[in-house]
């Protein structure tokens, strides 16, 4: 099996110091032109930061306050139309 | 913490050279002198996982053209430096190379001999056949595969006898130089499955290390279908049953129980059940097939996510699009499934690159629910889910749940402290971490505050509130130890509050706290220590 490469003592820190710093200042930056309205955001948000507008086949983020900054949508929109970071 | 145990298991190649010395009781020379002994001087050989190259510089002497594999660069380092250094370099090419990807790298019968020492017991279950199949098609139809290893004897008694008398020696080993092997199982059947004659040429450890010689039968034809599929089921027993109250209070603590990944089947699927994909975590697979058992007839693909669950596992890189891929490619489903539909769980997509997989597999993948007790109605519903299932919540239970697993670990953490140097406060200790815990786990919807460290404010005036009306009516403490008691209980109460913020996807990571936990932790502890002697507070 594929061996588990475990990083070393410093940027094990340096990886948690900067978690620590930024985790609470992440959000979410979307750029609604580029949306495909695949809807894969909506798809895997565990904390319902996404709607779903019938008419126009695109998604709102909604979820301000609510977003975890877990990733998921950002890694799923295949239009690269979803970012997370320190705004 | 799991990060400092596996940084403590890391394999260093001079330690790893020692340990197998000492497992092996020094007799792995004698069967290297035979594998020589089979090769021509002409011929091509692959060896896989060389490891530190004991095997290969036997080799080196004598074959013509040496391809040595392992998945570890520092065992590759050290292997090619070592045969340097006795000039038997020449002739081997070292490469890192996981070895169930093989085919990618090599034609198909391009090889006389496949030498393997330990290394095949390296490999899950399923990697093994994948492997040995893989071996077949390497091979000239006149090759030999030789596999040297370690095997279990066969028939309970004699495997019970072997694991007690070996068990000091592994377990010294282990300490020392943080080797171990993992001895293969019935793996003449294996051999014989995969398409080969196998011969036993050389035992020694009581039988418990062979040496087999593999020739490709001329006819073999690969079975499309599984022909042995492995079912799963929902069987509560005793050992299920302390499994979970393990789970239940120090499910942070690795090594974590874990499931052989792998395909298993659930009730009576066919070529077009829908294919769900799991991480290998005892309790995570268990949780899935109980819901399943007796309702739906789907595959079960558990996935090596290191004994991880999916949402840990996926945020911390352990259970990947890669990991999938790897554990569909060696399933075989490409090969015979028709529906060709995946179901992903929801709780993974933080970590797992969804079109990625539908790019190299061509396969639906859809995201699942978030419980595994909304499956079924998911597949009834024709693989739509509703918003409660997309929707992570934090019912009481899950929150009594966690609260506990959070609680056996860091309930160790502080309780040994305070009994070795504070023995007379364990009760009080004990009693205020269950209490604040169990209260929090009680009130949190109730508890006013958007995340955890917001909501540790009002919990502790709650707590602080408590314990001065049980200092009133009960007990009779002076100033100084309310105070000090109150430092205590406050200290406990942002610890509680803050950390159980992870145990859930409800709100970020718990790491978003620590910063604030450190600094609350340096102004309570100056404030125990130095306040009451400031203002010339005694007892």
């Amino acid at each position: 099996m594929t061996e588990i490469t475990s990083p070393g003592w410093r940027e094990l820190l340096l990886e948690h110091w900067h978690l620590a710093r930024t985790l609470r200042r992440l959000e979410i930056v979307f750029e609604p032109e580029r949306c495909m309205g695949l809807f894969e955001c909506y798809e895997v948000c565990p904390v319902e930061c996404w709607r779903i507008l019938q008419d126009q086949d695109v998604v709102e983020f909604i979820g301000a306050g609510r977003c975890i900054a877990c990733n998921a949508c950002v890694l799923q929109c295949s239009a690269g139309a979803i970012e997370l970071r320190v705004v | 913490m799991a990060t400092v145990f596996m940084r403590w298991l890391e394999r260093r190649p001079a330690t790893y050279e020692r340990g197998i010395r000492l497992l092996t009781l020094g007799r792995l020379g004698a069967f290297y002198q035979r594998i020589q002994a089979e090769i021509g001087a002409e011929d091509r050989v692959l060896e896989i996982g060389c490891g530190t190259g004991a095997l290969t510089r036997q080799l080196a002497a004598k074959a013509a053209k040496i391809e040595a594999l392992d998945v570890s660069a520092d065992m590759l380092d050290y292997a090619s430096r070592d045969l340097q250094a006795r000039g038997l370099s020449a002739h081997v090419r070292f490469s890192r190379m996981d070895a169930l990807t093989l085919d990618s790298h090599f034609a198909a019968g391009s090889f006389d001999i496949i030498v393997s020492s330990l290394a095949i017991s390296e490999l899950s279950a399923l990697g093994q056949e994948h492997v040995l199949r893989l071996c077949r098609a390497l091979l000239k139809p006149s090759g030999s595969l030789f596999i040297l290893d370690e095997h279990e004897p066969e028939g309970p008694g004699a495997r019970r006898i072997s694991r007690l008398i070996r068990a000091p020696l592994r377990l010294l080993t282990w300490l020392l130089t943080r080797t171990t092997t993992h001895p293969l199982r019935k793996f003449a059947q294996k051999l014989a499955s995969a398409g080969f004659e196998a011969e036993c040429l050389q035992q020694g450890l009581a039988g418990t290390l062979r040496l087999f010689r593999a020739t490709p039968l001329a006819s073999f034809r690969l079975k499309e279908m599984p022909a042995l599929v492995t079912h799963v089921q929902h069987r509560p027993n005793l050992r299920t049953r302390v499994q979970d109250l393990w789970a239940l209070f120090f499910r942070v603590i690795p090594p974590y129980p874990s499931v052989e990944p792998g395909l298993y089947a659930i009730g009576d699927p066919d070529t077009a059940s829908p294919v769900l994909v799991t991480g290998n975590y005892d309790l995570t697979v268990r949780r899935v097939v109980a819901p399943l058992d007796r309702r739906s007839d789907v595959w079960l693909l558990v996935v090596d996510s290191a004994g991880i669950n999916v949402w840990c596992g996926a945020g911390g890189g352990f259970l990947t699009a890669e990991r999938i891929l790897g554990a569909f490619h060696m399933s075989g489903l490409e090969r015979w499934h028709e529906a060709k539909r995946m179901i992903l769980p929801q709780l993974c997509a933080n970590g797992v690159d969804g079109d990625l997989i539908r790019a190299q597999t061509g396969w639906q993948v859809h995201w699942g629910p978030v419980r595994a007790v909304d499956i079924p109605d998911y597949l009834e519903n024709n693989f739509e889910k509703t918003e409660a299932m997309r929707t992570v919540r934090f019912p009481l239970s899950d929150r009594l749940e966690m609260v506990s697993a959070t609680l056996g670990l860091y309930g160790l953490m502080i309780l040994v402290p305070v009994v070795i140097f504070w023995g007379h406060l364990f009760w009080p200790a004990l009693i205020a971490l269950l209490g604040i815990s169990y209260f929090y786990a009680l009130a949190l919807p109730w508890i006013p505050g958007r995340d955890g460290l917001l909501k540790s404010i009002p919990l502790a005036f709650i707590v602080l509130a408590g314990m001065l009306v049980y200092s009133l009516v009960i007990g009779s403490y002076d100033p100084l130890q309310l105070f000090r008691r109150g430092i205590g209980v406050v200290a406990l109460s942002v610890f509680v509050a803050a950390e159980m913020q992870g145990m859930s996807p409800l709100m970020r990571g718990e790491q978003a706290n620590w910063g604030w936990e450190a600094l609350i932790a340096l102004v309570l502890g100056g404030a125990y220590w130095l306040l009451p002697g400031l203002v010339g507070w005694s007892a």
